[in-house]
């Protein structure tokens, strides 16, 4: 009896020295790469410090949550942040910095344009866990059926549209591309022209280098290249390449998730954005999410220890190899995997460059926590050029007029 | 000391209440004076809330959207309520009739309201696309219309020359005869089917691709994307009300219409003296219950807007507009603004149920 009162306090003991750090982000399919991460890398490493991580994945809208959660104070010691809406949660003060948790060196050994990504007013908020940006895929059966050449890397738009057009005419029920009215996509071919959503005023102003990647994005469907995904019964062009209802997809790694579910035998490759023929560059996004420290953590040393562990090289091969996410190290640009044959290997490796110099002009996808408010004026113009409901000059004029009452230009 | 009886009552009826109680001035008292007080302030859920006093209400109806947001509220409550109901008695008027397989048709038309909006929410994007379903009835009927305009002239003729030959055979005719109209019918179907196959009455090429979601187009003052809501959300209430007024129908005394059968009363007049009159309260409950659930649409713009890409001035409501306030995408929250916004809908609310009590059906029966 005397032993087994000793054996519980020795085991309650043992369980009072285990601290717990919580981490969250959103359900889905993150919660299998998340459990499997933390088992098969993470817990190992942090048992020998006496720590155990419970993991909270987040179904529903996961940035309600945190809002309400970090308001509330019950918030978890990590979670994810995305790139789209950091700047709203980074002025709230309820994000750790991490400068003081992390050298200079460390931090080094991530994507400088993701560090960025994730610095405000100077300060780093978050290590980004991985990112992704956009790519070209193709469906290689539907451009062979059509006897048009393949899209690569050096078309521009032009090219790439007559490729678009002969495959819409040769395969009725085919589209070239679904266009999607969608700032996330048409900012790319926007960035391209050298237009930047912002000018040191912090005012958007709508200049003749957006107008020209306006014209030629929403003048696509009229042109035969391409049709309005709506039109197709789908919401982004993804759905459409899957269902083989358009040729090209316009999506990042993410799609590869996708088609190995819906269309496991559809053959693709994977290429860069086209270039504008006038600048002769190419423009991104860069859509990344972090793992950010909260800052009312009661253990920050120890909630640091499992955030170094969640970003470890370790770590990030063990996504990178069951082709899950692009990590977000630099050493790892150089990875064998990158170099595999395949589709998904493929569709990796140009994701993962066109966030750097290949990229062109590449911007994270965050509007000065602006967000939503900021994009709808341009999605809504778009949508009303490409239904034929309004023309280019009214469309621009009146999203130009709603982003001036926005940002406060006059 | 023995309490009185009456006390010992009170007491219990108190210990009953007390869970009701708690939940109503915790999630209801609690968060509407919080929510009354927030909406003075610029609370954003993170710094604590600065004083600001009537600035949110002011920047509300300086909003556009917040104002786009009123009117298609209102609107969009108007015409459901008067909809809902006006086809809810009729179909509960019809399925009160001692008809053979009764309780089949009950089931049946009551089956819409089962239907969780989200899923409906479904239905009706697949319903409007611009591929959907709508446009391609309407282009099968517009690319038809020969075809249609045929049959119905060889109709008059087949028929006209039927009561022509009666008229001549000295018979007593009418051009409603079902008999000779059926006869008329199949041959007016096979001349425009031998008209077809000799290519005389050809298709039209039509084809109607009306972008009826993702549009700012309007029709009355209304976009059409809310139309579309209004068709969807009327067609999933009227159920409900019908069992309502199924409900009501039934309590009222068979006696009352054989009287009036024996003075000769017609369809009509027993429908709107006796019907009417008796179901004022069941039409009150559906009155009130109508407005105020179409006051606070939402899920099916948050549908309607996301997946059906209707832009947001041609859907928005107030609710959705609370909604949007305090959860904007991407942004920080606007507590403040979002409570004011609420604490009108709310009042709106009010004072619309108020003021249809005042002036519409009130719940007093007939006496």
């Amino acid at each position: 009896m005397r032993r087994f009162f000793w054996l519980l306090v020795a085991l309650l003991g043992l369980a009072l020295a285990q601290k717990e750090v919580r981490i969250s982000g959103w359900g889905g399919t993150d919660v299998a790469i998340v459990n499997g991460l933390l088992k098969e890398v993470v817990q190992p490493k942090l048992d020998k410090e006496g720590i155990r991580v419970v993991y909270q994945p987040i179904e529903g809208d996961y940035t309600q949550w945190l809002f309400n959660a970090l308001s509330a104070g019950t918030a978890p010691d990590l979670f994810y942040v995305d790139i789209f809406w950091s700047e709203s949660l980074f002025a709230t003060g309820r994000v750790e910095p991490l400068d003081a948790y992390f050298s200079r060196q460390e931090v080094s050994e991530f994507l400088p344009n993701l560090i960025q990504a994730f610095t405000y007013k100077g300060k780093l908020y978050g290590i980004p866990k991985d990112f992704n940006t956009l790519a070209l895929q193709f469906n290689t059966d539907l451009f062979d059926e059509a006897g048009v050449p393949y899209p690569n890397q050096q078309d521009t738009w032009e090219t790439f549209e007559a490729k678009l057009r002969q495959v819409q005419a040769k395969l009725k029920d085919v589209a070239g591309l679904c266009l999607v009215a969608d700032f996330a996509r048409f900012g790319a071919f926007a960035f391209a022209t050298g237009w930047k959503p912002f000018d040191e005023k912090g005012h958007t102003v709508l200049d003749q280098n957006f107008r020209r990647a306006f014209e030629w994005y929403t003048g696509l469907v009229q042109r035969g290249a391409a049709r309005f995904a709506q039109d197709l019964g789908e919401g982004w062009t993804g759905g459409c390449f899957g269902g083989e209802k358009a040729a090209t997809a316009l999506e990042g790694a993410w799609i590869a998730g996708f088609l190995r579910d819906k269309a496991p035998n559809l053959r693709y490759r994977t290429t860069f954005l086209p270039l504008d023929p006038v600048t002769k560059k190419r423009g991104n996004f860069v859509y990344t999410v972090s793992w950010s420290l909260n800052a009312a953590s009661k253990d920050k040393q120890a909630a640091v220890k499992v955030l170094k562990a969640l970003t470890s090289p370790e770590a990030q091969q063990w996504v990178l190899e069951r082709g899950l996410a692009i990590p977000s190290r630099r050493a790892l640009a150089n990875n064998p995997y990158f170099q595999r044959p395949g589709k998904e290997p493929e569709l990796n490796r140009i994701v993962f460059a066109g966030s750097g110099a290949q990229g062109g002009n590449v911007y994270p996808f965050k509007f000065l926590g602006y967000g939503g408010d900021w994009m709808r004026p341009i999605n809504e113009a778009l949508q009303a050029v490409i239904t034929g409901q309004k023309s280019v000059d009214q469309a621009l004029k009146d999203a130009q007029a709603a982003l001036d009452r926005l940002t406060g230009r006059r | 000391m023995r309490l009185k009886m009456r006390t010992m009552e009170g007491l219990y009826a108190l210990l009953l209440l007390l869970p009701f109680l708690f939940t109503l001035g915790v999630f209801f008292l609690y968060a509407f004076l919080r929510a009354f007080y927030f909406s003075f302030t610029d609370y954003n859920l993170f710094s604590s809330p600065r004083w600001i006093g009537l600035a949110n209400y002011l920047r509300l109806f300086q909003d556009p959207l917040f104002l786009t947001a009123l009117k298609h509220t209102l609107a969009y409550s108007a015409i459901v309520t008067a909809l809902q109901t006006f086809f809810a008695l009729l179909l509960a008027v019809a399925l009160n009739r001692p008809l053979r397989g009764v309780t089949f048709f009950r089931t049946l038309y009551y089956l819409p309201s089962v239907v969780s909006t989200a899923a409906a929410s479904l239905l009706l994007l697949w319903l409007f696309q611009r591929t959907g379903l709508v446009n391609q009835a309407l282009s099968l009927f517009l690319a038809r219309l020969p075809h249609l305009g045929t049959l119905l002239a060889l109709f008059l003729v087949f028929q006209g020359a039927q009561l022509a030959w009666a008229r001549h055979r000295k018979e007593a005719a009418s051009f409603w005869d079902p008999a000779s109209a059926t006869l008329s019918f199949l041959g007016a179907f096979l001349g425009v089917y031998a008209l077809a196959l000799l290519g005389l009455v050809r298709p039209l090429e039509v084809r109607v691709e009306i972008p009826w979601l993702p549009t700012r187009a309007t029709f009355l003052g209304l976009p059409y994307p809310l139309w579309a809501i209004i068709l969807m959300n009327t067609y999933t209430t009227i159920p409900t009300f019908m069992v309502l007024f199924l409900a009501g129908l039934k309590g009222i005394p068979r006696t009352l219409y054989e009287a009036a059968a024996l003075d000769g009363a017609g369809p009509w007049v027993t429908f709107s003296r006796i019907t009417v009159p008796l179901l004022r309260p069941v039409l009150f409950l559906v009155v009130t219950m109508g407005l105020i659930g179409t006051l606070q649409l939402f899920d099916q713009v948050l549908f309607v807007g996301g997946s059906g890409g209707a832009p947001l001035e041609s859907t928005i409501t107030l609710a959705y507009y609370v909604y949007g306030n305090v959860f904007p995408s991407g942004a920080q929250p606007r507590v403040g603004l979002a409570s004011a916004a609420a604490l009108v809908l709310a009042g709106l609310t009010l004072l619309i149920v108020l003021l249809q009590r005042r002036f519409g059906v009130s719940e007093r029966g007939w006496s």
